[in-house]
């Protein structure tokens, strides 16, 4: 492939303090001490033997910052296109006139480096709804003015399955480039229009196109050696699994899939396709103030509780199912893809062990049964 | 102006319906709105008092009538506390109009039965008004409308206007004990007293909206006198808050109510999973 490039590590940092030195936001993958945090509530976390490593995607503020080295960050890429709060417009009231003031919907360039794929790929699955006959600015703003490239997951874990749900660790869905680590630094592969004029703006961080040589070879290996890692954590029938959701609304299985549940949302707030929110309205002052929408989660009991009092999901494993049918099943018929991207951070994060491999193992295997209605055909024994 | 900031109105009038139920008439502020403002019966808003944030109710005036638009609400919540606490020429915010509606031109030449409990009458009212003011595109008009109390009827100004038009069969009932000394209407549940009219169903369309009990006992009637499951609409509400199919907690299932409906015939609720 004529359009690989290589960029060394050096030049890969140069290339980030390159943009930070012309005013640009370069986002990426930070790992901290927190053990070292002044904050008594980041202290509270750290483990007895004194050290305890955060990862987030943070704003650098030196290309020093920037850790290619490391797991998943702890939240995933949303919160820099979907906040957890913002402003939907601003309003000011005098007497009985008010004014309503208009929120921007274009954004400064930014650029993500080192983004996981699981969290550039959810970005291309939420802009579907995002773009359901309304078209919502605010998110597409942010899309718009920002620069995602992907980097080859170096890290995968037992709750990783991103591979089970049509994407993978080396996967630029979403993303506008990948970069792949070969010795000395990486292959970056740009896969849009706005990948390539990043390399072009910055070609001299970048050496000759890499053919299928050595480092071209490097580069796919790693890949591919990623995508088994895994593709060995789960493998599932995605097509049987939406059916069998879809057809078994009523089925205890997925109460009992749910029991250990206690509706907390975390798994909400750290999933990067969960965009589910609340609109309310904070003053600021007598007269003005702001109408934000904050993250919400289908897991809280008042998420769907009506003023009369009637709540149509009135208990947790009828919370958990809307989960399961809302990722698996509703997104995929109405947008053709499932609402999941396979990052296992709600295992990871779950105090309650719910884990989402083991329930899509336990679905898929109710799913093949023999004599349910959707179960696949029993493989032909001879 | 992005697609979750709402539009200016002023109160123009209010109208206390019952001890807590109040219709507020909006006029918006903005001429070009004012004038160029359109919507469908059925279609519904997302209602705002700043500060207290956004409320969703149905359009609850007719597509037919220009210039304003009417809500219905009962006190119960934040906003509705709120919005009882505006007066004529407050100011008032709302986004809309959202969802689909009820296919009233499909209806011309028809006969249509409209069957309301309590508030449900409210969306039912802007379709009522909707065809009265066409009156002579369809065929009998029956309305039958029930609440707990003579004090609970809303509209009860409109009720006598409906009652004493020659071409609207009007059939009003409060439910037992509900009645006072001069009540000249029926007495009894709503779904009985429908099964009393006995509305024809050939040629017909019924149009049912009220308290979950109310619709599902009313539903089995308007089978039994002949209603086809896909002459039979209601309106479904659930909570949202985006009203755009993005804040994710209205559905029932794979249905949006607030982009698949929030007008759905007896036929699609019956594919609806159980759950609203």
């Amino acid at each position: 492939m004529s359009d690989r490039l290589f960029i060394s590590d050096a030049d890969l940092h140069g290339l980030a303090g390159d943009l930070i030195g012309a005013g640009t936001e370069v986002v990426a993958p930070v790992a901290t001490d927190i053990c070292q945090s002044p904050s008594a509530i980041a202290a509270t976390a750290c483990t007895l033997d004194g050290s305890k490593v955060d990862i987030d995607y943070r704003a650098l503020a030196s290309a020093d910052e920037m850790d290619l080295s490391r797991g998943l960050p702890q939240l995933s890429l949303k919160g820099y296109f979907l906040p957890e709060h913002e402003a939907l417009c601003r309003w000011k009231q005098r007497g009985i006139t008010v004014e309503v003031e208009d929120v921007p919907t274009e954004f400064a360039p930014r650029v993500v480096l080192a983004a996981k794929p699981c969290d550039s790929a959810a970005l291309a699955v939420v802009d579907q709804v995002m773009n359901w006959d309304y078209e919502d600015e605010l998110w597409n703003g942010r899309r718009e003015a920002t620069t995602i490239v992907n980097l080859t997951c170096p890290m995968i874990d037992d709750s990783c399955f991103c591979t089970a749900v049509a994407t993978g660790p080396d996967d630029v869905k979403g993303a506008d480039g990948l970069l792949t680590p070969v010795d000395g630094g990486y292959v970056f592969e740009p896969a849009t229009d706005k990948g390539r004029a990043l390399a072009e703006a910055h070609k001299a961080r970048f050496s000759s196109h890499v053919e299928a040589d050595t480092l071209g070879r490097q580069a796919d290996d790693e890949r591919a050696a990623a995508r088994s890692r895994v593709a060995a954590n789960l493998e599932i029938d995605a097509a049987s699994v939406r059916a069998w959701i879809d057809t078994h609304f009523e089925d205890p299985l997925l109460s009992q899939l749910a029991i250990r549940c206690n509706g907390c949302g975390a798994c909400a707030s750290v999933c990067p396709t969960c965009h589910c929110f609340d609109i309310v309205d904070e003053e600021e002052g007598v007269g003005r103030g702001t109408r934000r929408r904050c993250w919400d989660t289908c897991q809280a009991p008042t998420f769907t509780l009506h003023a009369s009092g009637h709540n149509p999901r009135d208990d947790q494993h009828v919370r958990y199912r809307q989960r399961i049918n809302h990722k698996f099943a509703i997104y995929p018929l109405k947008f053709g893809e499932v609402l999941c991207t396979g990052c296992g951070r709600c295992t990871r994060v779950c105090h309650a062990g719910q884990d989402l491999i083991e329930i899509l193992q336990a679905i898929d295997i109710a799913a093949r049964r023999p004599g349910d209605a959707t179960a696949e055909p029993e493989e032909a024994a001879s | 102006m992005n697609i979750y900031q709402p539009l200016l109105t002023t109160v123009t009038e209010m109208v206390d319906e019952t001890v807590d139920t109040r219709t507020l008439r909006l006029e918006f502020q903005d001429e070009a709105v004012r004038s160029g403002f359109d919507f469908k019966a059925g279609q519904f808003g997302e209602y705002s008092v700043f500060g207290a944030g956004e409320s969703t109710f149905c359009i609850a005036s007719p597509p037919t009538r220009d210039g304003y638009i009417e809500c219905s609400f009962k006190s119960v919540g934040k906003v509705t506390i709120a919005l009882r606490e505006v007066n004529k020429g407050d100011t008032v915010g709302f986004r809309g109009p959202y969802g689909n509606w009820f296919p009233v031109d499909d209806w011309k030449g028809k006969d249509v039965v409209f069957v309301a409990g309590g508030i449900g009458l409210a969306p039912v009212r802007c379709v009522i008004w909707n065809v009265l003011d066409r009156r002579d595109e369809f065929g009998d008009v029956t309305i039958v409308y029930g609440a707990r109390s003579v004090d609970d009827l809303v509209y009860k100004r409109e009720l006598e206007d409906w009652g004493a038009r020659s071409d609207v069969k009007m059939v009003t009932t409060v439910d037992p004990g509900g009645q006072t000394e001069d009540w000249a209407g029926e007495v009894g549940y709503v779904t009985p007293v429908v099964e009393k009219t006995a509305p024809k169903a050939d040629n017909a369309v019924a149009v049912l909206c009220g308290p979950p009990i109310v619709v599902k006992l009313t539903l089995p009637v308007l089978g039994q006198l002949g209603f086809a499951d896909d002459a039979i609409f209601t309106t479904l509400e659930n909570r949202m808050k985006c009203g755009l199919g993005k804040c994710g907690r209205c559905n029932i299932g794979p249905v949006y109510v607030c982009k698949d409906g929030p007008v759905f015939t007896a036929a699609q609720m019956k594919e609806l999973p159980p759950e609203f």
